[in-house]
């Protein structure tokens, strides 16, 4: 009988021999007990590597992965309303930096001027979203609601308000990014003081090209972003950290 | 349905085993996670190129190895992400893992890229010695002269504490 070189008790090990040369290890492994262990030595590291990288299956898939293979018409509910973090960042090991930013707006072309008027009825239009306070507005009803509770990391498709990008500003309080799926899209900055959710920017969004919903590479309102930029000191927070900072109440 | 809506469609049940075979090469679940960020934004991009009758696993998970070659380039590291002692390992559940299971996944991330993909394909993902000879572009004779040797390394790395 010919020896049994090593690539081919691999070759056995991981399943690749024919029926012929299979049953011919198979026999040589009943009466040699060296052969038999070093099989069972290779088919132990593969289990184990298999036991190593297995339960990555069972994760949850991170949302602003799967986002990504949602086709453009299912991508934004019903309008503008999901920020959308998720090619923001670019090379794996740099993914620590500051993120850009994307989101999703209307595609709908908006007139400048309309945009500044829904602006206004949203802000003063009695909608139950805005309450005034020592001369400052602070989010209230839905809007307060969804600031306090909803993760971007867990966006709920039917929700008319969906978060953007939370952080924590250079004067120490958190600030959240928002859009209203109204029409047009409006989006505002919040950040959280004693007194609740101020308001210090909104914003419409941007006019796109195109007529329907789509996922544009712009960036936030321009007021909103230099809000935020003004704001901001190192990173948005990832998933874990927005989770933690609605658990100690946004402090 | 066009190509770019079949690739969409036919990615999202993949995801899970392009995460993990991201994780295999990769290593940190952060830096998986982003490779398999850019492998998802390339496969788009190229929906036009996949043909119906080519495993769409197969090649989207050559596209990931394609990434994670142009990433260890840019990075300028002809070995690993990170060096060895760096290499700091999260368990994929997130729970402490057995010491041996971190030696493992060490040794993994201390292989060289030609012998640690051989292993991710092969071991990890399960593709038989000829699919991971075509994905890498190389004979079946390499294929298996790399797992070999791949394992002899992460053997002796194991044996050391047992």
């Amino acid at each position: 009988m010919k020896p049994i070189d090593d690539d081919t008790l691999q070759a056995y090990a991981d399943g690749e021999l024919d029926a012929e040369g299979a049953a011919r290890i198979d026999a040589a492994l009943a009466y040699d007990e060296v052969l038999a262990s070093r099989v069972q030595q290779l088919r132990a590291l593969r289990a184990q590597l298999q036991a190593l990288f297995n339960p990555v299956l069972d994760e949850p898939v991170p949302a602003h992965l799967s986002a990504l293979l949602r086709p453009a018409s299912l991508q934004a509910p019903t309008a503008a309303t999901a920020f959308v973090a998720a090619s923001a960042r670019r090379g794996f090991g740099a993914g620590r930096r500051r993120t850009s930013r994307r989101w999703l707006v209307p595609g709908a072309a908006v007139a400048a001027s309309i945009a500044v008027l829904a602006v206004a009825l949203w802000w003063h239009g009695g909608n139950g979203l805005v309450r005034m306070h020592d001369g400052r507005q602070f989010a209230a009803g839905a809007l307060s609601r969804a600031l306090d509770e909803s993760l971007a990391s867990e966006p709920d498709p039917r929700a008319s308000i969906a978060i953007g990008l939370s952080f924590r500003g250079a004067d120490g309080h958190i600030c959240r990014t928002f859009v209203h799926s109204s029409k047009p899209a409006l989006a505002g900055l919040a950040c959280h003081d004693a007194e609740g959710w101020s308001l210090p920017v909104l914003s419409a969004a941007e006019k796109t090209a195109g007529g329907e919903l789509q996922q544009a590479a712009s960036d936030l309102p321009p007021a909103v972003q230099a809000a935020v930029d003004a704001r901001i000191r190192g990173e948005a927070f990832d998933a874990r950290q927005e989770r933690a900072a609605r658990d100690a109440g946004w402090r | 349905m066009d190509s770019s809506q079949a690739v969409r469609e036919g990615l999202l049940p993949l995801l899970p085993r392009l995460r993990r075979l991201a994780r295999a090469l990769a290593g940190q679940a952060a830096d998986a996670d982003d490779l398999v960020q850019i492998v998802l934004e390339r496969a788009l991009t190229r929906a036009a190129q996949w043909r119906p009758d080519a495993a769409l696993d197969r090649w989207v998970f050559a596209i990931a190895r394609n990434a994670w070659r142009d990433e260890l380039r840019a990075r300028g590291r002809s070995q690993n992400l990170f060096a060895p002692e760096e290499a700091g390992v999260t368990a994929a559940d997130g729970t402490s893992a057995p010491a041996q299971t971190l030696d493992l996944a060490a040794a993994l991330a201390a292989l060289p890229p030609d012998h640690r993909e051989v292993v991710a394909l092969v071991l990890v993902e399960g593709l038989s010695y000829s699919e991971t000879a075509d994905l890498l572009g190389v004979p079946v004779g390499t294929v298996t002269s790399r797992l070999a040797r791949a394992r002899a390394t992460l053997q002796a790395h194991l044996g050391k504490d047992t």
